[in-house]
């Protein structure tokens, strides 16, 4: 193999003759800030012609050693961080990190904390498909759908601001249950977003889903079947627009996710725009598990009463001893959970999330690991990819969904 | 339907827990996980085993730095395989116990999807894993020495260590970046004069060499 440098842009890595022709593999370099990347992700793309014969993924830009940070924090501290690696599905990543300490305390989360999860975990499922389909058509050309996704996205935003005081990075979710009650107003927002956004998403679907621009532009390219999809570990919308329903929502519900009416989309093409339609389809299941967490809501506490794991109520500070020192332990050192390991599986709008934790019995946890759904999915962007045209390699990346934050933690 | 699946997945987990049995696996179930330790010469065959008894997919693989835990005997790192059946409501956790220094077998012709797994439980505990085709630092850069993820690295504003001695202050880059005076770190303040050129710039933004503060 000789290496020939053609500046910053390009090398060529091989060349071959057959007959009078000769046939250069160049290979060049995209990213680390390319706009199509999502982020920082740094591509080192082997080409013959248009056609890539070579793909290889170099992340870590956005490495910031979350999981040793955790390890160094109380249990309640984490939930800080936790929300930060997936910055579009927040709440995702609180929820999964809080299930296993719930389950190493043998916390009882109560039923309206659940449902306010549920109710916020999918609003945000919504919010992050609307990033997706917004920039992925952005990707390839498309510049109108991104302002209709980020005007619906706006409304939801203001929901979390109206919940959570932030708009991204929650920090909301607690071990054993939430930081606080919704405000009243939380109710009829989410009522008029269940009520405006069908028709919205009808929209989406008359502005690109029948489009033949856009049908040409995916059908069939990058293309992941079923058989590979498993072997490299593909998992959530694009793993089931190849064909395979798993949805941890369903298979091994969490949060009271089994009360919910709701269906699992599922394509069989495994192609681009498979995975692009099957992220609107999900946005409707979202809205019907909402309508009936909102529904079901009933008035009641939203945290554990378990004095060792909830801090007590304001009131209580100024008339009881007790309240005072538990309040002292928990702000101090905070809950020791059991010794132990614990690893619940959730359902992001990426694919299956979940912290694997260990617990030395001390108030921080000894190991977490986080399995991140866009690390592990980005690795199927070889198989996708290769083969293919180099113009359709962004369509690629943009159908996989990766959330460069979540890819390096 | 769901009683149904649920027995077939009970009876599952059974059969290959007791073909595990042989390969010198040792179960213990903790809060409905069932994690079964094997010998590290068997662990190849134990996640064939596996994949073959239905939990045909693997979510992860990671270590686990023992070496500060509280009472812990044995050997310090433990390698976790964390395996699910298809349809996603099974699970089953493969351990190995090795001690540093070891290397593991890969079983990335196994599951391709374990090709990033073994290279970042390589970056983040040094655990090599032999036979692995592209085994490199995944999330840190390639020029980074140590493993973050063990016990006894360091925590904390330490300088960050790069091979050949050469390292990244935090303290002496930000004094750099204010003009202030970097004490006894070596920096010149460079950055915030605008130089560009290395000669006045030093080794780039406050990495420096062990002598000549060139690699």
């Amino acid at each position: 193999m000789s290496t020939k440098d053609l500046g910053h842009a390009a090398t060529v890595v091989r060349e071959e003759r057959h007959g009078d022709f000769e046939t250069k593999y160049m290979r060049i370099n995209v990213g680390p800030q390319h706009p199509s990347t999502h982020g920082v992700l740094r591509l080192v793309v082997d080409l013959d012609g248009e056609q890539i014969v070579g793909i290889k993924p170099q992340i870590g830009y956005l490495h910031t050693g979350f999981e040793k940070t955790m390890e160094n924090r109380t249990y309640q501290q984490c939930v800080t961080y936790s929300n930060r690696m997936d910055y579009l599905h927040g709440f995702s990543h609180d929820l999964a990190y809080v299930l296993p300490v719930e389950s190493l305390l043998g916390a009882k989360v109560p039923e309206r904390a659940q449902r306010i999860r549920v109710a916020l975990n999918e609003l945000n499922r919504i919010a992050s498909h609307l990033v997706f389909v917004g920039t992925g058509l952005l990707d390839m050309g498309a510049l109108t759908p991104f302002f209709y996704t980020m005007r619906e996205r706006e409304q939801l935003l203001d929901i979390f601001e109206l919940v959570t005081g932030v708009r991204m990075n929650f920090g909301y979710f607690r071990v054993g249950g939430l930081y606080r009650d919704v405000p009243e107003e939380f109710d009829g927002a989410v009522r008029a977003f269940l009520e405006s956004f069908p028709r919205m998403i009808d929209q989406y679907e008359r502005l690109f889903a029948k489009n033949d621009i856009f049908v040409n532009r995916t059908k069939n390219v990058g293309v992941i079947s079923r058989e590979t999809a498993l072997d490299y570990g593909l998992t959530g919308p694009s793993l089931r627009a190849s064909g395979v329903p798993l949805d941890f929502r369903k298979a091994a519900p969490y949060s009271g996710y089994e009360d919910y009416d709701f269906d699992v989309p599922t394509y069989t093409a495994g192609d681009a725009l498979s995975r692009l339609l099957i992220r609107v389809d999900e946005m409707r299941e979202s809205l019907k598990i909402i309508r009936q967490a909102v529904d079901r809501m009933e008035p009641g506490p939203i945290r554990d009463p378990d004095r060792r794991i909830s801090l007590p109520p304001r009131s209580e500070l100024e008339n009881s001893m007790e309240a005072v020192i538990f309040h002292f332990k928990l702000v101090t050192e905070g809950f020791h959970p059991p010794r132990g390991e614990a690893y619940v599986a959730t359902e992001s709008a990426r694919g299956e999330l979940g912290y694997y934790i260990v617990s030395d019995g001390g108030s921080m946890p000894y190991r977490v690991k986080i399995r991140v759904p866009s690390l592990i999915n980005l690795q199927s962007l070889e198989p996708a990819a290769l083969g293919g045209l180099f113009a359709d390699m962004v369509v690629n990346i943009a159908s996989l969904d990766p959330i460069m934050g979540d890819v390096d933690k | 339907m769901v009683a149904v699946t649920k027995l077939d997945l009970a009876a599952a987990t059974e059969a290959v827990i007791e073909k595990l049995e042989p390969l010198g696996g040792v179960m213990r179930e903790f809060q409905g996980m069932v994690s079964v330790t094997v010998p590290k010469a068997n662990i190849v065959e134990a996640v064939t085993t596996a994949k073959d008894g239905g939990f045909e997919m693997i979510s992860d693989v990671f270590g686990i730095d023992y070496l500060t835990y509280p009472g812990h005997q044995g050997k310090r790192f433990t390698v976790v395989y964390n395996m699910r059946n298809p349809d996603g409501n099974g699970r089953i956790f493969l351990r190995v116990d090795i001690d540093d220094g070891e290397t593991m077998p890969t079983i990335t012709h196994l599951f391709r999807a374990a090709m990033f797994m073994e290279r970042e439980t390589y970056d983040m505990f040094g655990i090599v894993f032999e036979g692995h085709p592209d085994l490199r630092r995944l999330l840190l850069p390639e020029d980074f020495d140590g493993h973050p993820h063990r016990k006894d690295f360091p925590l904390g504003e330490t300088p960050t260590l790069f091979n050949e001695g050469r390292f990244l202050d935090p303290a002496a880059f930000r004094a750099g970046l204010i003009g202030a005076d970097p004490g006894l770190t070596g920096w010149k303040g460079g950055a915030a004069k605008g130089a560009t050129s290395e000669q006045e710039f030093g080794q780039g933004a406050g990495m420096h060499g062990k002598e000549s503060g060139k690699p």
